[in-house]
């Protein structure tokens, strides 16, 4: 086995709850607002069948192949050769998206807090924080990751709460107006979202107690979906129909509080909450390229190539994206498609194929 | 100005390559491989998109696979 530590069910749920709300607090209510305009708060339930879906395919997966994550059984499945290129595609998948999610940082960060600081030193700096916490190995990232968890929450709250005050509950209004279509649409990128947790195969056959895999995998679903619909909630309860317009909403929400003229600047907060979700985020997916390559070669211990990862995936964070206009057209058009084909349909078809051999065997 | 980045390049990829390298036994001869490649490969890529910060990319890759679709979701 190439990762000795075990992780309980529930250091599973809270590696997996920030990997997917870090970005999406931030950059999806204007998404989901540009298809479903009031109804957008509605989007991330329908999204999050997608997320049951791929927690269910997993786990499927891993009752089939226990002990094996996604790179070692679809050698299983379908053959060594095509086995090793899908696992191929997918570990690019997530080294490439890594690479945006690394960039989506930097850019937030020298976008809204530090405009002089060169890209280069914020990117470094958080994938050299990231190397360090994934060198120490699953054991040591989970516990990171339920260090910064309660930080997530409360800071998350704290910036609900004094939202209150000033929401426009008017603005949600016509609930469903045309029909389900438009929430409909705004659900499609958030999907792949959800979709990422698929994740889940990278940690199932590390967890000390097999059972509860499942449950707590659906927990972390849930959790991500309640916390989406209420940015999303937010963001257009304050803002309404301009909400498309920002490019961060829910910063943009946290700028506009102030309470007695005392407690303002409170976007700083949000910045302590991106900077944590995001650390947590960038380490699942650096985790999960490093274990998966680490498997794909055959190596017996994956430290040595933790490093030369972290060197490569700052080259393609750098190298994906010209410029921030062209990072959110491309996550708005193009990835959810590529997306869905990595994280939806090679798993689905895997489990199908995986299904019928188990039959012809019997 | 831009010898000084290579040699920033360099220097990261030569302080990696300091700390793992000892680590490495001699019988893990698949684990020096893929150390090697990635770190050459991080290098050269490196380099290159400093000179060629033009470069088309895999985002421009995927992009051009993906475009029947993607025009689907724009709104423009």
């Amino acid at each position: 086995m190439l990762e000795k530590g075990k992780i309980s069910a529930l250091q599973m749920t809270v590696l997996l709850y920030p990997t997917i709300t870090a970005t999406a607090i931030l950059v999806l209510p204007a998404t989901t607002g540009n298809f479903a305009k009031q109804d957008m708060w509605l989007s991330p339930i329908w999204a999050s069948i997608f997320g049951y879906l791929s927690v269910f395919i997993a786990y499927l997966l891993h009752h089939y192949y226990p002990q094996k994550t996604l790179i070692q059984f679809s050698e299983k499945i379908v053959g060594v050769i095509p086995g090793k290129l899908i696992s191929f595609g997918f570990l690019f998948f997530l080294l490439h998206t890594n690479g945006l999610n690394l960039r989506d940082y930097g850019e937030f960060v020298i976008g809204n807090f530090l405009p002089k600081t060169p890209m280069i030193v914020i990117i470094l700096s958080m994938a050299f924080v990231c190397a360090i916490t994934v060198y120490g190995g699953l054991e040591v990232m989970a516990r990171a990751s339920q260090f910064f968890f309660p930080v997530f929450v409360v800071l998350f709250l704290f910036i609900i709460i004094l939202l209150v005050p000033v929401l426009n509950p008017e603005n949600i209004f016509p609930i469903l107006g045309e029909g389900l279509t438009p929430s409909l649409k705004g659900a499609l990128i958030p999907s792949q979202w959800f979709n990422e947790f698929i994740l889940i195969s990278f940690f199932l056959p590390y967890l000390n107690r097999n059972g509860k895999g499942l449950k707590w995998g659906i927990i972390a679903v849930t959790l991500v979906m309640i916390t989406l619909v209420i940015s999303n909630l937010f963001s257009l309860l304050l803002f309404g129909d301009l909400t498309p317009f920002f490019t961060y909403p829910f910063m943009d929400a946290a700028r506009y509080i102030s309470i007695a003229d005392f407690l303002q600047h409170v976007e700083s907060i949000i910045m302590a909450l991106w900077v944590t979700g995001m650390f947590i985020k960038i380490s699942v997916f650096y985790y999960a390229v490093v274990i998966g390559v680490a498997q794909w070669l055959d190596l017996t211990n994956y430290r040595p190539i933790v490093f030369p990862i972290g060197f490569l995936l700052v080259v393609v964070s750098i190298w994906s994206t010209p410029s921030l206009q062209k990072l959110i057209d491309f996550s708005g058009t193009t990835w959810p498609f590529y997306a869905f084909l990595f994280q939806m349909l090679i798993p689905i078809s895997l489990l199908f194929i995986a299904i019928i051999r188990k039959k012809r065997s019997k | 100005m831009k010898w000084l980045s290579v040699l920033g390049i360099i220097l990261i990829a030569l302080l990696i390559t300091l700390y793992e390298w000892p680590k490495l036994k001699k019988n893990q001869k698949k684990e020096k491989k893929a150390f090697v490649v990635l770190m050459l490969t991080s290098v050269t890529l490196s380099i290159s998109i400093l000179y060629f910060p033009d470069m088309p990319g895999p985002t421009e890759l995927i992009d051009k696979i993906f475009k029947p679709f993607g025009k689907l979701l724009s709104t423009k």
